[in-house]
């Protein structure tokens, strides 16, 4: 792999990154958006969250795993749980990363 | 005079106080920080591997701050892929930073152009989701939302250098099992972001969208995860909107 290509996807992720996260901040956050789409964009986040989750948890590596498969659906649901309880974002992923290291452990 | 005195007094006051939202923001993001360092230095490790410098993947975690954009790109790269395919790729990876980013915009209206520019680099999923839910509660400012994305970049390419620099002694980060810390964030964030019933149940069908879109591999149509996460997640809000009355 030479420097230049390299240095050449380095610098064209720096750019196309920063424009798909900015151009509809810089551009939408001047218009008043109606009210169908506002409502849409409330759902935006936890859909995605969910997208990422389901993968994650059920489709590590890009393979499929039962949900009795592995530690990495019940590691998920330790973490939503201890969140529900707690509220908090540090408690909630520490507990999820050592329920998956335990569970692995014990499932294998 | 007076009136310039109390100006600057006003400044003063004025510049502390974003001092402390931006400090309030740094700790709201320290969870975000411990789940960047393990897997930033994954990243690390593996650029490194890959033929990266040090200096280049630590550039490389500072300018793109894309945590599964980057993977995918090594991924693409150690296939000898011309720059344009990697840069395509990467880029269909994060075009749910569009959704993320068009969310946020209604929030950002009384942010001055480089403070948008600012977030808008600093947005990734955990960002995005912290400072949602920090906005709903009505506690996030500019400067708290600037100050979680502060720590998250330093944690990512904190991770990154260790990562990089000792990439001898470190074998693979996922055998220890820390690479499951961003999906117990992402779960977190889940019950954090549901606002009611409908919309978990949005979260939890997006998810059944997303681990059914592979299978339209057996009919020839094989989606990139980038494009499944978008269909899945925008199926989904579309289904929550509509039903929504």
């Amino acid at each position: 792999m030479s420097a230049d290509y390299i240095w050449a996807v380095i610098a064209g992720m720096a750019v196309a990154n920063f424009a798909v996260r900015f151009v509809p901040v810089a551009v939408i956050s001047r218009i008043d958006l109606p009210t169908p789409i506002m409502r849409w964009l409330r759902f935006v986040p936890v859909s995605v969250m969910g997208s990422l989750i389901a993968l994650e948890v059920l489709r590590p590596g890009g393979e499929y795993q039962a949900p009795w498969d592995g530690a990495h659906l019940p590691a998920a649901l330790v973490s939503m749980i201890v969140y529900r309880l707690t509220k908090s974002f540090m408690g909630a992923s520490v507990a999820g990363v050592v329920a998956f290291i335990v569970l692995r452990g014990i499932i294998g | 005079m007076p009136n310039t005195v109390n100006d600057t007094k006003d400044a003063v006051v004025a510049r502390s106080d974003a001092a402390a939202r931006l400090l309030r923001g740094m700790r709201l993001g320290i969870p975000i920080f411990l789940g960047y360092l393990p897997i930033g230095l994954a990243f690390g490790v593996l650029a490194r591997t890959l033929g990266f410098t040090v200096t280049q993947s630590v550039i490389c975690s500072a300018t793109a701050l894309a945590g599964a954009g980057q993977f995918i790109a090594l991924n693409i790269m150690k296939t000898g892929a011309s720059v344009f395919a990697v840069l395509a790729a990467t880029t269909v990876v994060n075009l749910r930073y569009v959704l993320f980013a068009a969310t946020m915009s209604p929030h950002l209206r009384q942010t001055r152009l480089p403070l948008q520019a600012i977030l808008a680099y600093s947005l990734t999923d955990e960002t995005f989701a912290i400072n949602i839910a920090d906005r709903r509660a009505g506690t996030a400012t500019g400067a708290s939302m600037a100050g979680v994305g502060l720590i998250s970049l330093i944690g990512w390419v904190l991770g990154t250098l260790i990562g990089a620099t000792l990439s001898g002694f470190i074998g693979d980060p996922a055998s220890w099992g820390l690479d499951f810390a961003m999906p117990a964030m992402f779960s977190a964030l889940l019950i954090a972001l549901a606002e009611n019933r409908r919309q978990a149940a949005m979260g939890v069908l997006a998810g059944a969208f997303a681990l059914m879109l592979p299978l339209l591999a057996g009919v020839g149509v094989t989606l990139s995860t980038g494009w499944i996460i978008i269909i899945s997640s925008m199926t989904a809000a579309t289904i929550g909107a509509v039903t929504d009355r």
